[in-house]
């Protein structure tokens, strides 16, 4: 365990210093969505998923963003450059607004 | 279509432009779609511009239905006109995808004051997909091959009988235009793997959207895309494009899926779609411990692995079980086990195995509908394997599965025609390639040209070249290292074109003889050649429409429900969405008991008129004689008491019509229906009296009339015979003790209810294309 | 032929009452009653005599209360079989009877007779009895008539004959003088009748003839001036004779005993020029039938798709075209005169409940005059719009109820047509397509351009 922990905290500070501030920025944006995620998570649980559909609507709408996000900081990292040799930052994140719109008003005609 | 095939070689010389050889293909895809367009159009110009078939029926009402009253109230249409007494929730049991498909190009029509008719857009809809079909399928190719392979696949596609059976103009179903759907996905998740962009994984999750809207083949889809990644992961092709693509797709996928209301929740609920959403959490656990990986040394990761691969597996593993436990997801349906199991459906559910194209597939048939394609696609597939990459990997667990599944249904050959079009393209460029780089004066121009052409284009759309010197290089390099003599080129050049050539033919043979007649209107050839329509069904149908109360009450076997539906617009007990077992077992039940059991089931269920097809005056096999064993099967499985299959046969187990059959079958109401006053008409002077043509045998129960009911119709060749159920008071009533009577009724009603609760409360209806319906015993 | 038909045109209204002239007699009466179809035709060749002293030159004819309701067309002829003009009346204190003035060409004279000859088809005048009948069984009809011309005027003499279809009769009202030879009932000579009498005859007699009634006609005539008239027809017919009661027997019609009642196919007559005819229902194209070209027409033998029984009906399209220099042509004005028939032959003596006849003119038709043969109903011209038009054409609608093959005749719409107009819609096809490709160019340049740009953004 204490392993674990050492191996945690030594995880943290690269994570710091070597992290870009954009990619930082993502990240702490992945966190709130995340956060949200189980947030609703938690209320299903307790309260129910009547209106399942609009539960539904609301958590995969979270659970997306978290992946649209995942994918943005994959394409903007300068380290994955070599993957995403036809994706600039810009397309990227061109890309990342498209399928917000397309995910948004999907959501939207199905949280009835 | 020879002509065509070859239009495609005769492609003038190229220059290294980009212009000329994007002409060429633009130009070879246009041909391809034509071709593949008029050689649906058999049916078209032999008959006439109708609905083929059974199926195309309802999807050509539901459409009517939906141009006539708009979209909204499509979706929440209530047909009280099926399954009478219950009734169809219309809107929420079809894809919508082809009655939108074809209403929107109605409305767009419309808009420019060009009035078509809705029937002739769904005539030609799906040869017109078929197009579009060449076109994607041009695309895939490229992406996993070359752009020469794409052309030989698109050009494949747009005739291969395989496909063509059920893209006929006029077979307005589902498949038409979902295999366009479903090679546009796959050709946009190939694209989305290579690139890893978010683009185009949301184009693929949309094209995919209208492939679920479109058909229940789906599953397909959703099943063969998480293997893609789940092998590619197993092969340590983990990259962080698969990922972006993978989620992107997934997660968009599925909450697009969800929007139609015949899916519902589905693909959260059950367990057919669990691998997709597995997957989904496997490669945010492994893009999670590469992203470790990066930021960690060795052994801290290893640690790190271990604790939290074996919580994740273990929470995963938990989570499943306990959701199947508490019903949250539903196990396989019926007919997925029939997928593994041959034998189930036919032990379990009658009423999938009655169908013909859900028997296994002959080796006939793939010979049939796929001709050289068959042997050529396992040297595409090897071309494949030899130089894998993260798209070939696809491709090959695509013809691998769907070779598998089109061996299990005859029906499945569909999803097989696709990838062994793109294999035998891949095979066809390959060989191609080696044995015609060179030019030589001595070949037919033909050839000359089509080896020009194929490695040429691909260069051009490698987009790596310097264009116009490459083709020199290559040809330099093939003269030293292939070493190929010229004769063995222009031999081996030679029978590739004559198989190509023996393709086409076959195939055009194949789309006119066996998959261009509308099976409403039959046509037999005299003997000086001569054509004569047999169009009985048509007749019958209209004179239902125009003679009977408009809300006659019409019972038939279910294949021809959505006929009557359609054409003659009455009311039916069953048709071919048969989602209640029960309700068809009755219906059977009616027509294998004796006249009196049947009327009391008739009077039970209202019914006005009863349906029945004949064969016996003109000798066409397909008539309700000869499904009869499959109508006491079902009845026996819902009402085993009063049903027994072994009453049917005589003591040696046969099944005949004649003197010898089981007295069972001769006094079944099915048997009296089809053969009433049969016995008395001559067809010719060789044979005696009541001789069945179909059969090949005189019949058994010659004499007898009918109580209960009346002949109110028979057609010029009697092939369809339509009798009226006599109301009480038009008969005399042979005296039965009230009180069987009162017994017999509530019996009855309460079977109805029964069948109620079961129908629309418990089991979902699970149709797939409208045809069988998974109904579990 | 329809110069005169024009004469009957302008009857619009209705008079007042006329007083019936008490000089004229009916000299001499023949009536013959043909009933040998499911029509009722009653031609009566009336001499015309002045008793009085003043010269005479109105004629009234009447209709008895029961049966004017049937009444389908009256035609007027005098003895040189020309039409004679007549027009609606009424006549005083008899105001439920249908009338008719009839205006002779020449006053008659005292003391002079002329001679005209008044036919009347009746609808719906033979009853089926008994009602319903098996498969088997013969069509029994009755009918029932006068014994006299009913006539305001006195008569002196007349004779009626009844023509049947067959000779077996059930029975007839036997009145003296009367017999019967082979299938004709001779009632008369009858002298001496008082005006407006009404001796009832009844006929019961086999009648195989088609009970066809056109319950509906909706004939729609499409004019292009690229040279073709369209014409389709929705027809709905039903077998109106005896009602087919118990089971049809398709052993007992193959062998073909009895139900000679039936229909099995019937012959409509086209006009020759009629080309790309097609034959179809609902369900699609009705595969039964046969094109016969003669000179003068066409001829169509149509078989529905089912026989027709007494009660059964059936509902079918007949469409085919015709070149428009034979119906359309300009006058001097500089007019377009479009010529055709207000309804055609469906099949002989035909009888059709309700025709409404929508005729679409081309695109940008200005100052439409229609003219019609008979007295007819117009309805609200409506629009529609074809193949690819932005201006939409007018529909002119005409209906008219209970027709016979009398009533096929022409009717004539004037219009104001501009040539240029013809051009309208290729010029449209042609610019959308010129902007289709001028957007493609733009496309395929700018393309190009996006691409350079973006190569620039990468690196």
């Amino acid at each position: 365990m204490a392993q674990i922990s050492t191996v945690i905290s030594r995880f943290y500070n690269d994570y710091s210093v070597k992290t870009p501030k954009k990619l930082k920025l993502i990240d702490a944006y992945l966190t709130y969505i995340l956060i949200t995620g189980v947030v609703q998570f938690i209320y299903c649980c307790l309260v129910g998923t009547f209106p399942f559909n609009s539960f539904l609507s609301g958590f995969i709408s979270c659970v997306s963003c978290f992946v649209l996000g995942v994918c943005l900081r994959l394409q903007v990292n300068p380290e994955n450059k070599h993957q995403f040799a036809g994706i600039s930052p810009e397309r990227g994140f061109a890309d990342f607004i498209f399928a917000h719109v397309v995910l948004h008003l999907v959501v939207m005609n199905f949280i009835g | 279509m020879v002509q065509a095939g070859s239009k495609k070689t005769q492609v003038p010389k190229l220059s290294s432009k980009t212009g000329i050889s994007s002409l060429i293909i633009f130009v070879v895809l246009l041909l391809a779609w034509i071709v593949g367009f008029s050689s649906r159009l058999f049916a078209v110009i032999r008959f006439e511009s109708i609905i083929h078939e059974f199926d195309p029926w309802f999807n050509y009402r539901a459409t009517a239905y939906m141009v006539k009253h708009g979209f909204y109230n499509f979706l929440n249409w209530f047909d009280e006109r099926a399954w009478y007494p219950l009734g169809r929730i219309v809107g929420g049991t079809v894809y919508p995808g082809l009655m939108l498909t074809s209403g929107s190009i109605h409305y767009f029509l419309h808009l420019l004051h060009i009035n078509v008719h809705i029937r002739d857009i769904c005539v030609f809809l799906a040869p017109v997909f078929s197009g579009l079909t060449a076109i994607s399928t041009y695309f895939l190719t490229k992406e996993l091959w070359s752009a020469g392979a794409g052309l030989f696949a698109a050009c494949f596609i747009a005739i291969v009988p395989g496909y063509i059976s059920r893209s006929v103009a006029g077979s307005y179903d589902n498949e038409g235009i979902a295999i366009f759907a479903l090679q546009f996905t796959y050709f946009l998740w190939i694209k989305s793997v290579k690139t890893g962009s978010v683009f185009w994984a949301i184009t693929a999750a949309l094209s995919y959207f209208y492939m679920v809207s479109a058909w229940g083949g789906y599953v397909f889809i959703i099943n063969l895309i998480p293997l893609h990644v789940f092998v590619l992961l197993l092969m340590g092709r983990f990259s962080n494009r698969l990922f972006t693509s993978y989620t992107t797709f997934y997660i968009i996928g599925l909450i697009c899926s969800m929007q139609i209301p015949f899916v519902g929740f589905q693909p959260i609920r059950t367990s057919e779609h669990m691998a997709a959403s597995g997957v989904f959490v496997l490669l945010f656990a492994v893009g999670a411990l590469k992203y470790l990986q990066s930021m960690l040394s060795k052994s801290e990761f290893k640690s790190v692995v271990i604790y939290g691969g074996l919580i994740a597996a273990a929470l995963v593993f938990l989570t499943v079980v306990l959701l199947t436990y508490a019903g949250y997801i539903a196990p396989w349906s019926g007919r997925f086990y029939s997928l593994w199991d041959t034998g189930y459906a036919k032990i379990h559910i009658p009423i999938i195995a009655s169908v013909s194209e859900h028997q296994p597939t002959t080796w006939f048939s793939f010979f049939f509908d796929l001709h050289i394609l068959a042997a050529t696609f396992p040297a595409g597939l090897w071309y494949c394997i030899k130089n894998v990459n993260d798209e070939r990997v696809f491709v090959i667990l695509y013809s691998i599965s769907a070779v598998y599944f089109a061996g299990v249904m005859v029906r499945l050959m569909l999803t097989l025609t696709p990838v062994v079009c793109i294999l035998s393209g891949i095979a066809f460029s390959g060989l191609l390639e080696l044995f015609l780089r060179e030019d030589d004066n001595v070949r037919p121009e033909e050839q000359e040209d089509e080896d020009q052409n194929t490695p040429n284009k691909r260069q051009l759309y490698d987009k790596a070249g310097a264009g116009g010197r490459l083709p020199k290089i290559k040809h330099d390099q093939s003269k030293e290292s292939d070493g190929i003599g010229q004769n063995i080129r222009s031999i081996v050049t030679i029978v590739i074109m004559l198989l190509l050539m023996l393709f086409a033919v076959h195939c055009t043979w194949v789309t006119g003889n066996a998959y261009s007649s509308p099976s409403i209107v039959l046509a037999s050839y005299g003997s000086d050649g001569s054509r004569q329509i047999l169009d009985d069904f048509r007749e019958a149908y209209f004179w239902l429409s125009q003679n009977t109360a408009d809300d006659a009450r019409v019972m038939s076997w279910w294949d021809y429900g959505y006929q009557i539906a359609g054409m003659a617009n009455r009311t039916t007990l069953v048709d071919n969405n048969t989602w209640n077992n029960s309700h068809i077992a009755l219906v059977g039940k009616a027509m294998s008991s004796n006249e009196t059991a049947a009327y009391d089931i008739m009077t039970a269920l209202d019914v006005d008129y009863v349906l029945v097809i004949f064969g016996g005056v003109i000798g066409y096999s397909g008539d309700d004689i000869n499904k009869f064993l499959w109508m006491v099967r079902i009845a026996e499985g819902e009402h085993p008491k009063d049903i027994r299959e072994s009453d049917y046969f005589t003591e040696h187990g046969e099944f005949r019509v004649d003197a010898e059959g089981s007295p069972t079958l001769l006094n079944s109401l099915m048997y009296k229906l089809s053969y009433y006053r049969f016995g008395e008409l001559k067809l010719d002077y060789r044979t005696p009296a009541g001789y069945d043509r179909t059969r090949n045998a005189v019949i058994g129960n010659k004499d007898f009339s009918l109580t209960y009911l009346e002949e109110a119709y028979t057609t010029e060749h009697w092939l369809v015979r339509v009798y009226k159920v006599k109301k009480p008071d038009e008969f005399n009533r042979p005296r039965i003790p009230v009180a069987n009577r009162v017994i017999k009724s509530p019996n009855f009603i309460s079977k109805k209810s029964n069948k109620r609760k079961k129908g629309t409360i418990k089991n979902k209806p699970v149709v797939v294309k409208g045809k069988r319906l998974s109904k579990n015993q | 032929m329809w110069k005169s038909i024009l004469l009957l045109l302008c009857i619009t209204y209705v008079h007042g009452a006329e007083k019936v002239n008490k000089q004229i007699i009916n000299k001499n009466v023949e009536r013959s009653i043909d009933l040998t179809s499911q029509l009722v035709k009653i031609s009566s060749v009336i001499t015309i005599e002045n008793a009085g002293k003043e010269s005479v030159q109105n004629y009234l004819i009447v209709v008895e209360s029961p049966v004017n309701g049937n009444l389908s067309i009256i035609t007027v002829k005098d003895a040189l079989k020309e039409d004679v003009k007549f027009k609606p009346a009424e006549i005083e204190g008899r105001k439920d009877l249908t009338a008719y003035n009839v205006i002779l060409k020449q006053p008659l004279d005292s003391g002079r007779a002329t001679v005209i000859t008044v036919e009347t088809i009746f609808t719906k005048s033979l009853v089926p009895h008994p009602t319903s009948i098996l498969q088997k069984e013969k069509q029994l009809v009755r009918y029932f008539g006068n014994a006299y011309l009913y006539s305001p005027y006195n008569t002196k003499k007349q004779t009626t004959n009844v023509a049947l279809s067959s000779r077996s009769i059930e029975n007839y009202t036997k009145l003296k003088p009367s017999s019967q030879s082979d299938s004709t009932i001779t009632y008369g000579p009858f002298q001496d009748i008082q005006s407006y009498s009404n001796e009832e005859i009844v006929v019961h007699y086999e009648n195989n003839a088609p009970f066809l009634t056109v319950s509906r006609l909706e004939r729609n005539i499409e004019i292009s001036h690229w040279g073709n008239i369209a014409i389709e027809e929705n027809i709905e017919i039903h077998h109106t004779g005896a009602k087919l009661k118990g089971p049809f027997s398709r052993y007992d019609y193959q062998r073909d005993s009895g139900s000679a009642h039936s229909i099995k196919s019937y012959r409509t007559i086209l006009p020759a020029a009629a080309h790309s005819i097609y034959y179809r229902d609902s369900n699609g194209n009705i595969s039964t039938s046969n094109v016969k070209t003669r000179n003068e027409w066409t001829e169509l033998e149509l078989k529905p798709r089912f026989p027709l029984f007494g009660g059964w009906q059936s509902s079918y399209t007949l469409g085919y075209s015709v070149p428009s220099y034979q119906y359309l042509y300009k006058n001097k004005l500089g007019e377009y005169v479009l010529n055709m028939r207000l309804i055609d032959h469906v099949f002989d003596d035909m009888h059709v409940e309700e025709l409404e006849t929508s005729i679409v003119l081309p695109v940008g038709v200005s100052n439409i005059r229609v003219k019609t043969p008979y007295e007819t109903k117009r309805l609200d011209d409506g629009v529609t719009y074809k193949y690819l038009d932005s201006i939409g054409r007018t529909i002119i609608k005409l209906r008219k109820n209970n027709l016979v093959e009398q009533h096929i005749q022409d009717f004539e719409i004037k219009y104001e047509w501009k040539f240029t107009l013809l051009f309208h819609e290729p010029l449209l096809l042609t610019l959308a397509m010129f902007v289709l490709f001028v957007f493609a160019i733009i496309y395929v340049r700018l393309d190009f351009s996006l691409k350079k740009t973006e190569h620039q953004k990468k690196e």
